[in-house]
């Protein structure tokens, strides 16, 4: 039987993993070798295909557009720009914004570029009054303005981000002269601004002999490359600061990345910078003629310059790593079968099947491993503790929780395990991905917390702290959901209370150790352990109330239903310290708090203080007590 | 004798454990009143309103024990519990390690909160001084100018009333508060200008309500100046003043001001360089750190701060805590300064304790197995 039950769980395995890599396939056009260039952006150096995810989901609030990787929109925007006029990748949440801009709303609340070009000066004028209110009591509408105005101005700096490598009319030449003189192919006629660039030292004799002469005795060819020359310095003038640092400069290449535009202004002289620009350039004539060979084979000649500048920068060694990263989806799968695994738990409890519990622990451990994998990648990649940022902190505290669910199950053998590691699983995971939807997920951090010493031992202590609270209320919730179902079953109902406490006990040392650490490193950093500061209070409040809970139950003040119920309201004030705290620093007063998030956190305790009551109520009639 | 006082009723009554739990359910309530509170009269106000307070009044009217008193009164109860309840048994250690270590925590609390005082120095880089000055509290000092050694008298200016007496008898004359403002803003009026004496030539002082961050108040105050043999005269302190009044009692001529508190440092600190680096292509601090040179009169030493990596001199700690640049790249850093005799209390008390938790909840798992092998 258990057999059976295997082959079922590898089968599962095999469909997910097929449809993984039937969705890589998509896209005809090899983006592999651009994927894989790497990107100066928010102090960190990552690969284009990361860069891409961010930017359609700062547009759009996803990561594919129509279907199609992030990537693959992003080639369109830089190499044929005009083609993605009409994408409706921007998202605006309000209607009324839309409306000032002179569009329509619609329905899907994505606009397109031509749709919102029209007002684009409107925006620009509310961006400004926006800007300068403090960002702290800006309204949601003011908010959405700015983002919807610095989205626009990317994607207008992307479109322009290759545009020197592109034939234009600023640069086409109608003297064979000049062209001979040049040294270009006599066949063209329009020309881009690199070529010019390239030989603009062969008409730079006859530009400087221009001023000694009267404008009105300049030949033909004279005022031609005149004209062609102030062109460039124009071009040259307009297209600066623009996005995609992708060109490190060779003074300084672990700090200083260059646009390509700013790389021509700067680091034209260097022989190095100008082949990479070269290599550029026929990345977009490989993209735009269609030439998959000669597109992936720029993609690859600069990426190898570029990595051949900058062997001895760290992240550059995890490019490759990152780029499978992002291709695997590791908390995707996570998920999956975390979710899998609530579900045969959930099957088991309704007919009992013993093979139906098997399954679902085995969901567990499949979830497991990539999740681990996930995190152990994250580690590598940014080299340091997954645990700066509330998204990572979500997916942490969920692999420990899964990892406590199932030591549960070893140790318990019943079932407590499976159904405590599933629902933490897909409860956390799920709230991580609102998370995500941030952008970057691999951020830089401040001054204060670049220590990974601190930052290894403090954060995830005082996280898997949270992760034992957070199992403690579970299995409180398995304790008062028994006490109903099966109130005579008192051998399980004891064990259950048992794992709890032991859960509470792992909670309570891991929270007081983590808190106190923080007061170490508060002292080494700031100058004093403890200061009541919000995020230290809230940390203290989960001390205080493990304390509570123990001492309560000595004083004969809360029996073991007690005991559940407070664990139980344990996970309220978890949430409190781990992510309330946060809202409450963003102010009471303004509009932050009626975002998503807190509506989120008020949801949840409303619910839980109506179970808790009605649980409690039921279970003591059950119990007879 | 020991087990007359344990079987003391007051001392039953006192160890109680639901005594504990009404503490650590008002701590719990301070503590996250305290929170809240913060986020709209800031840290400072809080601290003294909920932790620092014996009883105040929550939402205005419901007289509430503040975090102090709920401390006390917990350090007893401990304390009773420690001599009456505890079983000191091989089986109970982890709980009796666990307790001990929280009895080190109240006791290094205790330390810190009356026998610490925090500082801060700002230097330029090249500048030394011994003289760190507080954040928030403010003195009235007098000397003699130009005396070699200047010997300097303060008083503490923090709770001064109107009518009290400010008496600087070894310099010859006294100071009466007519008004003093704990956050207050200057004017001054031209024809009024000789009037009251002042440095910086303010006639109007205007009282401002004060600020929830206590570093930007700047108080001022109205005096009368008695001498002997003269008139007495009005004077204006103010805390913007850039330079110190001046008064002249007899042939000597004295110096009078009200600034920030000053502490002297038994040795002189200089600042030789300050670095910021920020992280690639952001304007986002990837660290900062001050060079400086430690001089004491026997020798000196060259030590670099960091944040999370402060200079430890005696009993002095100096931490990275915040810097300026100017106009024209002249680089400041500010260094906080802390003495505090009971610093390494926190780290043995969280070490004990931990230890306690881990070896008694081992224990309890060990024999919740042991009692019932599943």
């Amino acid at each position: 039987m258990k057999k059976n039950i295997i082959a079922c769980v590898l089968t599962v395995v095999a469909v997910l993993s097929f449809s993984v890599f039937a969705s890589a396939e998509e896209g005809k056009f090899p983006l592999q070798q651009f994927g894989r260039m790497a990107i100066l952006e928010s102090g960190r150096i990552k690969p284009i295909d990361t860069y891409a995810r961010h930017v359609l989901l700062q547009f759009s609030g996803k990561t594919t557009y129509e279907r199609k990787p992030a990537l693959a929109w992003l080639a369109r925007v830089i190499f044929t720009p005009t083609q993605t006029r009409d994408d409706k990748v921007f998202l605006i949440n309000n209607a009324e914004i839309a409306h000032a801009l002179g569009v329509t709303a619609e329905s899907k609340r994505r606009y397109s570029f031509a749709q919102l070009e029209k007002g684009f000066h409107q925006l620009e004028m509310l961006a400004a009054s926006a800007n300068q209110i403090e960002p702290k009591s800006r309204s949601v509408v003011e908010n959405e303005i700015l983002r919807t105005f610095e989205n626009l101005v990317l994607y207008l700096g992307l479109t322009d981000s290759f545009s020197f490598a592109v034939p234009h009319v600023d640069f086409s030449i109608s003297s064979g002269n000049v062209v001979r003189m040049l040294q270009l192919p006599e066949t063209q006629k329009e020309f881009t601004f690199l070529e010019i660039a390239l030989h603009s030292d062969l008409i730079r004799p006859v530009a400087d002999s221009l001023t000694a002469k009267n404008s009105s005795d300049w030949t033909e060819d004279e005022r031609e490359i005149f004209r062609i020359l102030s062109n460039m310095y124009q071009w040259s003038q307009y297209f600066r600061h623009l996005p995609l640092m992708v060109i490190p400069s060779e003074g300084n290449h672990e700090q200083n990345w260059l646009s390509p535009w700013d790389a021509m202004a700067q680091e034209f002289h260097s022989e190095k910078i100008k082949k990479e620009i070269i290599f550029l350039a026929e990345l977009t004539r490989g993209y735009q003629d269609k030439q998959p060979i000669v597109f992936d084979l720029a993609a690859k000649k600069f990426s190898d310059s570029v990595r051949q500048r900058t062997s001895d920068v760290r992240s550059m060694r995890y490019i490759d790593l990152e780029l499978s990263y992002n291709r695997a989806g590791y908390f995707v799968f996570s998920h999956i079968f975390y979710w899998l695994s609530f579900l045969a738990f959930i099957a088991f409890a309704v007919n009992g099947k013993l093979n139906l519990r098997f399954a679902s622990f085995m969901f567990l451990i499949l979830g497991f491993i990539p999740h681990t994998a996930g995190l152990i990648f994250r580690i590598i990649i940014l080299g340091r503790p997954p645990v700066t940022s509330l998204y990572e902190t979500f997916v942490f505290v969920a692999w420990m929780s899964v990892l406590l669910g199932i030591i549960i199950e070893k140790v318990n053998r019943k079932w407590l395990g499976n159904i405590v590691g599933s629902i933490a699983g897909v409860l956390l995971l799920i709230i991580a991905g609102k998370f995500s939807s941030d952008g970057d997920t691999m951020k830089m951090l401040v001054a204060v917390l670049n220590s990974n010493f601190w930052l290894g031992i403090h954060v995830p202590t005082i996280t898997m702290g949270y992760a034992a609270c957070c199992v403690a209320g579970i299995i409180g919730h398995a304790y008062i959901i028994q006490a109903i179902a099966h109130p005579q079953d008192t051998a399980q109902l004891r064990a259950t209370y048992k794992t709890l406490l032991m859960s509470l006990g792992l909670g309570l040392t891991l929270s007081f150790f983590g808190t106190m650490l923080g007061g170490i490193w508060a002292d080494q950093s700031w100058g004093r352990f403890w200061g009541w500061d919000p995020k230290e209070n809230g940390a203290l409040l989960i001390v205080i109330w493990c304390i509570i809970i123990f001492h309560a139950r000595i004083a004969n003040m809360l029996d073991e239903l007690g005991v559940a119920a407070a664990s139980i309201f344990g996970i309220v004030i978890v949430a409190w310290a781990w992510f309330g705290v946060n809202l409450l620093s963003v102010g009471l007063h303004s509009y932050g708090f009626t975002s998503g998030v807190a509506a989120g956190l008020i949801g949840y305790v409303a619910a839980q203080v109506v179970f808790l009551i009605a649980g409690v109520f039921w279970a003591r009639k059950r119990l007879k007590i | 004798m020991l087990d007359k006082i344990k079987s003391l009723r007051i001392m039953r009554t006192l160890s109680s454990v639901k005594w504990a739990v009404f503490c650590l359910l008002a701590l719990f309530i301070l503590v996250f009143a305290g929170t809240v509170y913060q986020a709209e009269y800031g840290l400072y106000l809080a601290q003294e309103r909920f932790f620092n307070s014996f009883v105040f009044l929550l939402f205005g009217f419901l007289p509430f024990p503040g975090a102090q008193l709920v401390l006390w009164i917990l350090f007893v109860n401990l304390t009773a519990a420690a001599i009456t309840r505890f079983q000191y048994k091989w089986s109970k250690i982890g709980l009796t390690v666990i307790h001990g270590g929280i009895l080190l925590f109240f006791i290094s609390a205790f330390v810190t909160f009356y026998y610490s005082f925090e500082s801060n120095l700002t230097l330029n880089e090249g500048e030394s001084s011994n003289v760190s000055a507080a954040y928030h509290n403010w003195e009235i000092s007098a000397w003699e100018k130009a005396t070699g050694k200047k010997s300097v008298i303060a008083y503490d200016a923090d709770h001064l009333n109107s009518n009290a007496v400010l008496r600087f008898d070894d310099l010859g004359f006294s100071l009466t508060v007519k008004n003093y403002y704990p956050n207050s803003a200057a004017f001054s009026e031209s024809d009024k200008k000789d009037a009251v004496r002042n440095s910086s030539g303010i006639s109007i002082l205007e009282e401002r309500p004060v600020d929830h961050d206590p570093v930007k108040n700047i108080p001022s105050g109205k005096f009368v100046l008695t001498q002997a043999n003269s008139p007495s005269q009005d004077i204006i302190l103010f805390g913007g003043d850039m330079l110190p009044t001046q008064i002249t009692a007899g042939a000597k001529h004295y110096e009078l001001v009200l600034r920030r508190k000053r502490f002297e440092l038994p040795f002189a600190v200089k600042l030789v360089d300050f670095r910021m680096t920020k992280h690639p292509n952001t304007e986002m601090a990837k660290s900062f750190e001050s060079t400086v040179e430690v001089q004491t009169p026997l020798a000196s030493r060259e030590v670099i701060i960091s944040m999370n990596n402060p200079l430890r001199h005696n009993d002095f700690t100096f931490y990275q805590a915040s810097y300026s640049i100017g106009r024209n790249g002249e680089e400041t850093s500010t260094l906080a300064v802390v003495k505090n005799k009971g610093r390494v209390l926190p780290y043995i008390a969280t070490i004990v304790t931990f230890l306690g938790l881990v070896f008694h909840f081992s224990v309890s798992l060990y024999r919740m197995r042991a009692k019932d092998p599943a």
